[in-house]
């Protein structure tokens, strides 16, 4: 039995339909998902069966076309735009397959960013985190002059710097080759094992089973253990 | 918050020299024509004010400017001088001026015609810097007044042409002299006759070419002493009546003349009267480039956000909302627009000093007010130019944007 408050996610009935040419093409068909706080968990499944469409609902991107999400008890769904931006602003980290770092700003500048957002004083966090992903030595380096696994941690540093209430992770070594993958996987786990930082995962790549606490299948649109 | 604002224009260098040099060139061409436009009319007005008179009168239905013509005929000047206040005469001198028109140092001149014995008026403790005034004008004018009737007309064929060749003397103010290269003892042809010039003046007397009245009357008018306005010198005020006393000076002298009537400090603000039509030629022809300067800005702003789509997306997902985006675009755009308005201010100084290098008779006045209206042009501009591409920016869907190549 689980305790209300050790609950921090909690969406039912998640559905979505993207609508193309006036056809819709249903996506997610219910979704139903509660993650515990300080859990790590790994959604798996085959390419296109809406992973990176329910990481975006849940990371309030986008409205879902029916369900419900809480975090922390409060209801997403329905709070207005800039209540939705707030809370992904402060509470949601995002790590991206594509990494997704300001090609204009050095590494440091991009963790800083998500600071800045937040309008929270920039003190000494953002060195820690850069070291925390051994990146300290080359922060003042442009994305581009960073190898591809470099790159991906700096965005695993930006996501994580504000401590956000919850890191979603989409695909996160997909870009990776087997020792990058390796090395960023390594470090999603130091950071939850360090932090408890409530992490959700999602891949198609069977191989990553073990690296969370728990695994959940997708397959059509919905969720199994 | 403008680190990343200055982070995109450091990154897209041309893009950002270029609008900033578009905006300066805008705030520079805005300046530079209102500084040329009002400057050459104060410069005008400003010598006017060196007359040692109080009053002007002018043709009551004629352009102050464009008045060149003999508007008086000679019954005006006793009626000016009869003008009485309180019982009193108050007008101690009418000094009529004739204008022509002259080409001269390359560009159109004011010709001031001009009675020799009124000179001290018009000069002041102005000295000369070469030459000799105006001594054979003195001769023709004696020897045209034996010959006048009692209206003061004379027949012109009983002229001594001696007299009157000799009396076809030109003085210069050394401004002119200086760019027309113009020494005492050159000829010039005008109106069909050669002048001679005689004497150079310091600059800052009302006209830069004078000649003596009778020559002018006696080409132009047949000899008829007309004029085109008066100077007057009015009479020490009695004491005790100084205050107001010119305004009711000039009240007097023109319900008695019916001709129009001002202070000689009103001088440049009729000047701007006049050229109010040509002003708003220029002032809109500023305007409008100006505008599309801006123009210039809100595109490269808006091309931005597209340019930028995928960093919206990121920004977005960072849970950038749009307070934010406006600002970063603002930032930006404050950014171009002030760096080039002082650009501009810088640009329209440098041709400034060209022009007036180039061009010695034309003064360009840059003044406190084209400055803050430049600055004041560039805020709002930068402000205007982001707004939309801003708001637009944050209206992106953050998924699509994400997704965008
Ligand atoms: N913007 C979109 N418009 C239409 N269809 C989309 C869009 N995004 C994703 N899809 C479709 O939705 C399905 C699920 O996509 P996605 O959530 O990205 O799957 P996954 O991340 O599991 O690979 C796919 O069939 C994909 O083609
Ligand atoms: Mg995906």
């Amino acid at each position: 039995m689980t305790h209300r408050s050790d609950i921090l996610l909690e969406a039912r009935g998640v559905q979505h339909a993207y609508r193309e040419d006036g056809r819709t093409y249903p996506v997610l068909h219910g979704v139903d998902l509660t993650l515990r706080r300080g859990e790590f968990t790994l959604i798996m499944g085959p390419s296109g069966c809406g992973k990176t469409t329910l990481l975006h609902i849940l990371g309030l991107m986008m409205h879902p076309t029916a369900g419900r999400i809480e975090l922390d008890g409060v209801e997403l769904t329905g709070l207005p735009d800039a209540e939705r931006t707030r809370c992904r602003r402060e509470r949601i980290g995002f790590v991206f397959q594509r990494f997704n770092l300001l090609p204009i700003l050095s590494a440091r500048a991009n963790v800083e960013l998500a600071l800045r957002l937040r309008r929270v004083p920039l003190d000494g966090q953002v060195g820690r985190v850069l070291e925390q992903v051994g990146l300290a030595d080359k922060a003042h380096l442009k994305p581009r002059a960073l190898s591809i696994g470099e790159q991906q941690r700096v965005a695993i540093a930006r996501a994580v710097v504000g401590r956000p209430a919850i890191l979603l992770a989409d695909e996160p070594t997909g870009n990776l080759d087997s020792a990058n993958a390796d090395r960023v996987l390594a470090l999603l786990r130091d950071i939850h094992a360090a932090t408890g930082l409530t992490t959700l995962m999602i891949t198609h790549n069977e191989r990553l089973a073990d690296v969370a606490d728990r695994v959940l299948h997708m397959r059509d649109g919905r969720l199994t253990e | 918050m403008a680190s990343l604002a200055v982070a995109n224009l450091v990154h897209r260098k041309l893009r950002s020299a270029l609008s900033i040099l578009a905006v300066g060139l805008g705030v520079a061409m805005l300046i530079v024509m209102l500084g040329l436009s009002h400057g050459t009319l104060d410069e005008v007005a400003d010598r006017i004010q060196s007359v040692d008179a109080e009053l002007v009168v002018l043709p009551q239905h004629e352009n102050i400017i464009f008045t060149g013509g003999a508007a008086f005929s000679e019954k005006y000047r006793p009626l000016i001088e009869q003008v009485e206040l309180d019982g009193r005469r108050c007008v101690a001198s009418v000094v009529p001026v004739l204008f022509d028109t002259v080409r001269m140092g390359g560009q159109q001149q004011r010709l001031f015609a001009i009675d020799a014995a009124d000179l001290p008026i018009f000069l002041g403790p102005r000295r000369l810097a070469s030459g000799t005034f105006f001594e054979a004008p003195l001769r023709l004018a004696a020897h045209l007044d034996t010959l006048r009737n009692a209206q003061g007309y004379y027949d012109p064929t009983r002229v001594d042409p001696a007299a009157l060749d000799a009396a076809c003397e030109l003085l210069l103010d050394s401004r002119l002299a200086l760019v027309g290269g113009y020494r005492v003892g050159h000829t010039e042809t005008i109106l069909g006759r050669t002048f001679r010039v005689v004497g150079i003046v310091e600059s800052g007397v009302a006209g830069r070419v004078f000649c003596p009245i009778q020559v002018l009357q006696y080409i132009k008018c047949a000899g008829m002493p007309w004029a085109s306005m008066f100077f007057v010198k009015l009479a020490p005020p009695p004491t005790g009546h100084e205050a107001g006393y010119a305004d009711r000076c000039a009240a007097a002298i023109a319900d008695r003349t019916k001709a129009r009537v001002e202070l000689k400090t009103a001088y440049g603000a009729l000047l701007a009267e006049s050229f109010s039509q040509i002003y708003m030629y220029i002032n809109s022809a500023s305007a409008v480039s100006i505008l599309v300067c801006f123009l210039f800005i809100l595109l490269t702003m808006y091309t931005t956000v597209l340019e930028r789509t995928r960093e919206i997306g990121i920004l977005r997902s960072l849970g950038a909302g749009s307070g934010y985006l406006v600002r970063e675009f603002m930032a930006e755009a404050l950014i171009i627009c002030g760096s080039g308005t002082a650009v501009g201010i810088a640009m329209a100084y440098t041709a400034k000093y060209t022009i007036e290098t180039v061009r010695p008779l034309l003064t360009v006045r840059i003044s406190p007010t084209f400055l803050f209206l430049a600055a004041v042009i560039g805020l709002v501009g930068g402000i205007g130019s982001a707004l939309y591409p801003g708001l637009r920016a944050a209206r992106i869907d953050p998924v699509a944007a994400l997704n965008f190549e």
